[in-house]
């Protein structure tokens, strides 16, 4: 019984860590035109990396997962040449950032699938959890 | 006191008590591997095989006390092999049939458990409760 309450953590670890990877893809979606970031330079898209850290709380072998960094991807971006631009150099060049829009995409979606997975298993922990109880009714 | 301690400790109750935590674990396992499915390197979690065996000698003994003895561990599975570059060998599909199945399992046993001691109230009440 124990067990099953315990597992919520690591599941809540997960939600926590496929929630985290959303929000970079939807940071790197919205940045997909930014030229100038605060740095000066044509905005770089972020990648999220998991870990898994060991639960003890719910059991040797039992792991969870976190964000253990946020890393930028450091492959030049496209340049264009667009002499109008405000961010153009004096050869009218204009870095674009390095968001590729479909790659961005499938991630979303891998991401959406696994909070789904992740909710499934508090749906049935739930479902057991309320059998349980109700053992001798 | 008889009848009731004849039930408490018969075979099966004690099984069923014992299914019930291996029930639990295998659903700590799969929320494990599940929270995990997208991490690089990461090997699945599942009961142990040997404790597999052992549960099921023990059942086929039909000994309650040797039922009560079986601890439920868990191992890592590393002979799955991985279909990905990153080395994970987690298949979401696979772990989310698990999920519902060990569910469903965990359903019968309550129900079972719920089953005993309703039996046990009909006894004691003399009308079903």
């Amino acid at each position: 019984m124990m067990n099953v309450i315990s597992a919520s953590s690591i599941t809540g670890s997960a939600l926590d860590a496929e929630k985290m990877r959303v929000d970079i893809v939807s940071q790197n979606i919205a940045n997909a035109n930014t030229t100038k970031g605060i740095d000066g330079k044509a905005y770089q898209r972020r990648i999220v990396a998991f870990e898994s850290l060991l639960d003890a709380a719910a059991g040797p072998n039992m792991q969870g997962v976190r964000v253990s960094e946020i890393k930028r991807d450091e492959n030049p971006g496209e340049i264009i040449n667009n002499p109008q631009h405000p961010h153009a150099d004096k050869d009218g060049n204009v870095t674009m950032p390095n968001v590729n829009i479909p790659f961005e995409m499938v991630d979303m979606v891998t991401a959406t699938r696994s909070y789904e997975a992740n909710l499934a298993v508090v749906r049935n922990a739930r479902q057991m959890a309320t059998q349980a109880l109700s053992i001798g009714r | 006191m008889e009848m009731v301690a004849s039930l408490f400790n018969s075979d099966n109750y004690t099984a069923v008590k014992k299914m019930m935590d291996v029930s639990a674990l295998r659903h700590a396992s799969i929320a494990s591997n599940l929270a995990n499915v997208s991490t690089p390197g990461y090997k699945r979690v599942d009961l142990s095989r040997s404790f597999e065996d052992e549960l099921r000698a023990s059942i086929q003994s039909r000994n309650a006390d040797e039922i009560a003895e079986a601890s439920p561990r868990t191992e890592v599975d590393t002979l799955t092999p991985s279909t990905r570059a990153d080395g994970n060998n987690v298949q979401i599909d696979s772990e989310l049939l698990g999920l519902t199945k060990n569910t469903m399992n965990f359903n019968v046993l309550t129900d079972f458990a719920s089953g005993s001691l309703k039996q046990l109230r009909h006894a004691i009440m003399g009308r079903p409760a």
